[in-house]
């Protein structure tokens, strides 16, 4: 019996299969956050039909919900009622924001006539602040503290469970 | 009724390969005749019962039987016919029916050839066939199954995905795809009979060969297929990404080229038998990790079927089959290396030890930045990427060092050499090194890696060439025409090497061509307005206008682009975006004019249909036909070697010796 | 323009320098910038895409990222800040080019190990006894070896 083959062989079997069975039942496209824990990046961005600018730093002092969402998204037609809802239960003590990118503001406007809106949204040009935040696609949500600091990111349409879940995470600090 | 019969059928051949799977090894166990015949027809068997099967949903799929599972998934009224065929194969459930299918086609074509013959070997080598053929139609009869019943079949479906039926291509590089990875479990199957027997015998070597050989040319043409596809609809201007499930498809060519390299030194010299099977055993192993990559979703590509529950089912056969190859290894390869030697390092033979470790050193290195993600993942929890950076560096200096081999190893002779005979292999053919360069740098070629790619493959062209020629000057010598020479001597009765000569050929076309075409190519991004002329690379590109075309399934946006050149019009190219119903982007199709000096390549990036207006990208590259037409004079030159010879009258028994009769047995008449 | 100026004045669009500084290079522009940007953009992998680089993805997330990288080649970030960035916003995954020493390391240890295999190999087989059939000068002629390895009683 070759014991070199047995030994290499099984080796290199053994860490295949575990390594495969490992990735088995994680969405490789999922990305983990990495600003998690670090402080959000400011922006100040132009509300949508009022025009006036929106500095993300003004809310400091209170725990931020930010949600990045867009109108042809069908996720974000679904989590929409569940963010205004929240919103307005929760104001004042939490703020939440509304991010726009890859739209156009006619629909965005059409948008939250027709279906309500309790907090600003803003239009990010270019998606910068997008790519500032590391966003791969919508709906996302981030959690910041008071203090604007990242404590949590979801990728996903939201849910008053996952909402209340990823809130307390932020409001611990 | 069509689902229930399907799955009837399916049954059928899970259990015909099931049971002709034990028979088989029990007849390789007891040398039982009457066993070896059960196990045939068993073999037959399934493979009639899967073709049925396949029939019967290519039917329901041609009728619109949305009652049948697989037809309400991907079937539709409002596609053309072809698009309806090739459905069988896009999507899931499907394409194991479809791997089925091909291995059925290949048990059959395989064991029909080997009868009353390799007796020693049939029963194992069918045995192991047939416990393939079970796991998958397993996989079919239960995780991916295809012919469940709708208890309400819907009117109409949704069609297979929209990407699938922007080109022809679907149709053909999928099934050269499953006829080159599929095909490999013959050759496993044999290898493995070899092991059980603890005997590599010189007359298994051709059917060996063969049925490794057969398999190598459709996975070289599918790959060369998927990169042209690619090429023709991404957009992006290029053909290969080492996205993942490619990088899979890549692995068992590379084990199986080496394979096909190594067992010639087995031939010859008797050495190198473990390494050969190690390598015939890899390149099995790796077509079921690569059909894991591609349906378990652990992967992130663009090639990825959508994640099911058939993963872990796929995992656990790998994790099977990798032990039981792994033992059979263990405890058997000590016995298969016999005799024969090694004269000298710089022989023939050795070069070919170095050509399988450059193969292995390719392999594992495709193979390693494929996965390293994966263990990062499982590891420090931390998600990374492995892209085209880290591949491109590693491959190419492996490529070159692959075709230097190619020029160095055939100019060598076999066994041990002297100094002398060594610089007269090994002098002449820097001539046609340095010509190429020359014409290279003449031409264009600048970049370090290009220049060295040219030396190395004109090394190898005119060493190629010398060996296809040189025999038959020396028959011209002698006497015979040209002619003569050529069609006695390469066609007639130098098959093998003269295909081989072709494939070597090929080689260095397709090397020179990649090396070319990418560091030679232009890119350019233009903006036009409707009318507008522009220059790129040599070309004078018109935007003629916008069209807007609807069908079925997209609205198609069309920028109507003309080129010239010295003032004649050359071609009309229509790049397009197309909005699918299903889709929210839409999705760019690029437009190509393509000739034997260079491909003029048109992406749209943006067009306004309202304000006339298009920015495109353009690539220019050279010599990018030559790699497509390259591959498949590749494939032509190895198919042209697997013609069986013409049987010559040589006598080799003692007994025959008084005879002039030659003896048609296949001891006597194997030769080439 | 004008509009856009004013826009900008009042606006904040977060930016690269919040996360590594102001830029380190030399500002580019023209053809270089073209090809520069292109350059880079194949370091950085499409987040919404399967795989593909930003200069390759026609899809609007990296159209906008490549964007991006225009804007910071153009105002003089160096390509080591420009994937800084964009690997703190979306983690080490949008690095196209992986930073693992471990894994540029591997062939070359392979190539090595697989050296030596071959070489130990290659010394085993000088060495072993040839048959005492085969003491013949090796040919290329396929006919001859064949009658020779019959004739020879087989080697199987």
């Amino acid at each position: 019996m070759n014991r070199t083959v047995l030994f290499v062989g099984l080796l290199i079997a053994a860490v295949l299969v575990a390594i495969l069975f490992l990735g088995l039942g994680k969405d490789p496209s999922e990305i983990r956050s990495p600003l998690i824990g670090k402080p959000a990046p400011s922006f100040a961005l132009r509300e949508v039909g009022t025009g006036r600018t929106v500095d993300v730093t003004q809310f400091k002092g209170k725990p931020m919900v930010i949600n990045f969402w867009a109108t042809w998204c069908a996720p974000c037609w679904e989590e929409h009622p569940v963010l205004v809802a929240n919103a307005r239960m929760l104001q004042p003590d939490v703020q939440f924001l509304g991010v726009v990118f890859q739209d156009k503001e006619d629909k965005i406007l059409g948008f939250l006539n027709e279906r309500g809106t309790s907090y600003p949204t803003v239009v990010d040009e270019a998606g910068k602040t997008a790519i500032a935040y590391g966003v791969g696609g919508v709906p996302e949500t981030f959690f910041l503290d008071a203090n604007g600091v990242i404590r949590a990111k979801y990728a996903g349409p939201m849910s008053p469970d996952i909402l209340r879940e990823n809130l307390q995470k932020a409001m611990k600090q | 009724m069509l689902a229930p019969l399907g799955r009837i059928l399916i049954l059928a051949s899970l259990f015909a390969a099931a049971a002709g799977a034990f028979i088989g090894f029990y007849a390789g166990r007891t040398r039982s005749a009457e066993g070896l015949k059960w196990a045939r027809r068993f073999a037959y068997g399934y493979a009639a019962a899967i073709v049925a099967a396949t029939l019967v949903m290519v039917y329901a799929l041609l009728v619109h039987d949305f009652s049948v599972s697989y037809v309400a998934h991907v079937g539709s009224t409002q596609v053309p016919t072809w698009v309806t065929v090739v459905s069988l194969w896009s999507s899931l459930e499907g394409s194991i029916l479809f791997w089925g299918l091909v291995l059925g086609a290949y048990i059959t074509i395989a064991t029909f050839f080997t009868r009353g013959k390799y007796e020693e070997y049939q029963p194992d080598a069918i045995g192991v066939w047939l416990a393939c053929a079970a796991f998958f139609s397993f996989l079919i009869a239960g995780p991916a199954n295809p012919f469940h019943t709708v208890l309400s079949p819907p009117l109409d479906g949704p069609g297979p995905n929209p990407l699938l039926q922007n080109h022809v291509l679907m149709a053909i590089h999928p099934p050269f795809l499953y006829l080159g990875y599929v095909g490999m479990t013959i050759p496993f199957g044999f290898a493995c009979a070899a092991l059980i027997k603890g005997r590599l015998g010189h007359n298994v070597l051709k059917p060996i060969r063969e049925s490794l050989m057969l398999p190598w040319i459709f996975q070289s043409v599918a790959i060369m297929l998927g990169g042209w596809w690619a090429y023709e609809v991404l957009g992006w201007g290029g053909y290969w990404a080492w996205d993942p499930v490619e990088n899979a498809s890549l692995l068992p060519w590379l084990t199986a080229t080496a394979a096909l390299h190594s067992i010639m030194v087995v031939e010859r010299r008797g050495i190198l038998k473990g390494w050969t099977i190690t390598l015939i055993q890899a390149t099995f192993l790796l077509v079921i990790l690569g059909t894991f990559m591609t349906r378990s979703g652990v992967f992130n590509s663009v090639h990825s079927f959508t994640q099911s529950a058939i993963g872990p089912t796929i995992l656990g056969f790998l994790a099977a089959a990798l032990l039981f190859t792994i033992g059979l290894l263990a405890f058997r390869i000590d016995k298969l290396e016999v005799e024969g030697r090694m004269e000298g390092a710089a022989s023939r033979e050795a070069m070919f030890l170095v050509n399988n470790l450059i193969f292995v050193l390719l392999t594992f290195t495709v193979l390693i930045g494929t996965v390293f993600p994966l263990i990062v993942e499982a590891v420090k929890g931390k998600q990374m990427s492995v892209g085209r950076p880290y591949f491109d560096s590693m491959t190419v200096p492996l490529g070159a060092l692959l075709l230097f081999i190619l020029g160095v190893g055939p100019a060598l002779p076999w066994g041990r050499a002297n100094a002398a005979q060594i610089k007269k292999a090994l002098l002449p053919p820097l001539i046609g090194a340095i010509v190429f360069v020359a014409a290279g740098y003449a031409f264009g070629a600048r970049t370090p890696w290009t220049l060295l790619t040219l030396a190395f493959g004109g090394y190898a062209a005119q060493v190629t060439l010398g060996q296809m020629f040189i025999p038959m000057l020396q028959r011209m010598k002698n006497g015979d025409s040209f002619g003569t020479a050529f069609v006695d001597g390469q066609l007639r009765r130098g098959r093998r090497r003269f295909g081989s000569y072709i494939v070597h050929a090929s080689v260095v076309i397709v090397v020179i061509a990649i090396a070319i075409s990418s560091s030679m190519r232009q890119q350019m991004e233009l903006h036009f307005a409707k009318g507008q002329t522009l220059q790129a690379g040599g070309y004078d590109l018109t935007f003629v206008g916008v069209e807007e075309r609807t069908e079925p399934h997209r609205l198609s946006t069309i920028g109507i682009f003309t080129i010239a050149k010295n003032g004649k019009q050359v071609a009309r190219l229509e790049p397009r975006m197309n909005q699918y119903q299903m889709m929210r982007e839409p999705i760019g199709s690029p437009d190509v004019h393509s000739t034997a000096l260079r491909d003029v390549y048109i992406s749209l990036s943006n067009i306004d249909a309202a304000n006339e207006t298009a920015s495109i990208t353009v690539f220019i590259s050279p010599f990018i036909v030559w790699i497509w037409l390259a591959v498949i004079a590749l494939a032509l030159g190895a198919l042209f070697a697997l013609i069986p010879p013409r049987r010559p009258a040589v006598i080799l028994s003692p007994s025959a010796a008084t005879s002039k009769d030659p003896v048609p047995n296949d001891a006597a008449a194997e030769t080439a | 323009m004008t509009i856009v100026l004013l826009l900008l004045l009042q606006l904040n669009v977060p930016d690269a320098a919040q996360f590594v500084g102001p830029p380190k290079g030399t500002p580019i522009t023209g053809e270089a910038l073209f090809a520069r940007t292109n350059e880079v953009g194949q370091l950085l992998r499409c987040p919404v895409c399967q795989g593909m680089s930003i200069a390759d993805s026609p899809a609007e997330m990296a159209v906008n990222m490549k964007a991006q990288v225009r804007e910071l080649l153009a105002r003089g970030y160096t390509e080591e800040q420009i994937l800084k960035y964009f690997e703190l916003s979306y983690g080490e995954f949008v690095l196209l080019r992986p930073k693992s020493r471990v894994l540029w390391m591997l062939p070359l240890l392979a190539l090595i190990l697989g050296a030596a295999v071959v070489f130990i190999k290659l010394r085993k087989l000088e060495k072993n006894e040839p048959p005492t059939a085969n003491r013949q000068p090796p040919t290329d002629d396929p006919y001859l070896s064949r009658v020779r390895d019959l004739v020879s009683g087989g080697k199987q």
